[in-house]
């Protein structure tokens, strides 16, 4: 049984993928932070900015982000950027402008008179936003994250086309060493369900947080 | 500092125009194709079977937790194992549309929920067939609350094309790849490559907006759509 002499493998992939993904979805989110604030800003440059950026990284397959990180910064820089790390850069920029949007939805689901409010309170401008409405946004922005880190970890096998190792890197390993035989589709199927379970099992953790966090208006 | 030059990619330009409509003709058949597959399965999630629900839902929910790549793999080298050789474009195809085909399917269900169960009700009481109460009635309807995303749609299916070039598909991405590993000027070819992805992606976004103006402007002043 293949599955048996390369499960461990196969799960150490796995592992490395769900890395990966993490680290990605980090900067993504501390980018898309930034840029889904720009998005809500009061000047219309920075709002035009924002929105630049995020339509330019949406407008742009993975695949493509992918080969002008690895390649392109090679020789436009001049610097020499492993598979992991290019790969890392290629899935934060994709991700951020996916979390910009999520932001910039957390944040403008905050009525305007929430601002208002607190503000006449007294309260000022930096203390408006970290007590009333970020602890607001934050609730909001849950569940549609969960959806980047999703698809994040989905985008994370294209790493495997400028050779980084991961699931389906090593997948597609196991199937050369046994030269494409019938086992070889065996473990492509075994890649997919272990992609298919991991995702199934976050998509539903983040149902089952948006269950909990949704509340009444 | 790098010299950015354009000029190196001159040579390369006759093959654009075929590597643009590659890109353009996988990703409207996978459309095509995928929404039609994407109204049965969802008229399947909401039948009264539970079969066919459990059959529809399963799909829907493989196939979008399941990376793109993946499933272009499966299909490119799982076929094969079962005698069908198929060529790297249908293969493509057929992996695109699959995977487009469970988000089509959310999508139809998303319009398939708005449409209230009088309408279906009023419908057949008046004398119409089954084809007939959705091509008239219920479908114009979907399409109400089906349209935006599905543009979303669309630029996503043009978005997933850029990985059919593994599955040797000489689209918009291979054109990148192979001009850039020629030239070394990865970057000139990135510039290019990427304006023609805004270019798609963007005017799929503004014919979707003016389509939609026309079509629904039409229907609110009692037209027929």
């Amino acid at each position: 049984m293949i599955l048996l002499e390369f499960g461990g493998t196969l799960l150490r992939g796995l592992g490395i993928t769900l890395w990966i993904s993490w680290l990605a979805l980090l900067l993504a989110a501390i980018i898309g932070m930034i840029v889904g604030v720009g998005r809500t800003s009061r000047s219309l440059p920075i709002r035009l900015i924002a929105q630049i950026y995020t339509e330019f990284f949406r407008s742009i397959p993975t695949l493509v982000q992918l080969f002008l990180v690895f390649f392109g910064i090679t020789f436009v820089f001049n610097i020499n950027l492993s598979p992991f790390a290019a790969a890392t850069i290629a899935l934060a920029l994709e991700g951020s402008a996916l979390m910009s949007e999520v932001v910039r939805g957390g944040i403008q689901s905050v009525g305007a008179g929430q601002r208002e409010a607190a503000r006449s309170s007294g309260m000022r401008a930096w203390q408006v936003e970290l007590y009333v409405v970020w602890p607001q946004a934050i609730r909001v922005m849950v569940p549609p994250a969960v959806g980047v880190y999703v698809s994040t970890l989905k985008a994370s096998a294209l790493a495997s086309v400028i050779g980084y190792v991961e699931l389906m890197q090593t997948g597609l390993f196991i199937r050369e060493s046994v030269r494409g035989g019938p086992g070889g589709l065996t473990v492509l199927v075994a890649v997919a369900v272990l992609y298919v379970i991991v995702n199934f099992t976050i998509s539903q953790l983040g149902a089952a947080i948006e269950r909990r966090s949704s509340f009444v208006h | 500092m790098y010299d950015f030059n354009i000029e190196a990619m001159y040579p390369f330009f006759d093959k654009l125009p075929a590597a643009i409509w590659t890109t353009v003709e996988i990703s409207f058949l996978a459309t095509i194709f995928s929404a039609i597959l994407g109204i049965f399965l969802a008229l399947m999630r909401r039948s009264d079977r539970l079969m066919l629900r459990a059959i529809a839902t399963t799909y829907v929910e493989i196939i979008r937790n399941m990376p793109l790549l993946v499933l272009l793999y499966l299909v490119f080298f799982g076929l094969p194992a079962f005698g069908i050789v198929l060529s790297g474009f249908l293969s493509g195809l057929i992996a695109l549309t699959l995977n487009s085909a469970a988000f089509m399917t959310e999508i139809f269900r998303a319009g398939l929920i708005a449409v209230p169960k009088g309408q279906y009700e009023a419908a057949r009481s008046q004398g119409m067939t089954r084809s007939r109460m959705y091509l008239s009635v219920i479908l114009p309807q979907i399409l109400r609350v089906s349209y935006a995303p599905l543009g979303n749609q669309i630029i996503g299916v043009i978005m997933g094309s850029s990985i059919m070039m593994i599955a040797t598909v000489e689209e918009v991405t291979a054109w990148m790849n192979n001009t850039g590993a020629v030239t070394y000027r990865y970057f000139e070819a990135f510039v290019v490559v990427a304006v023609v992805y805004l270019v798609l992606c963007q005017g799929t976004n503004l014919l979707r907006n003016l389509l939609g103006r026309l079509i629904f402007k039409s229907v609110a002043a009692g037209g027929r759509w």
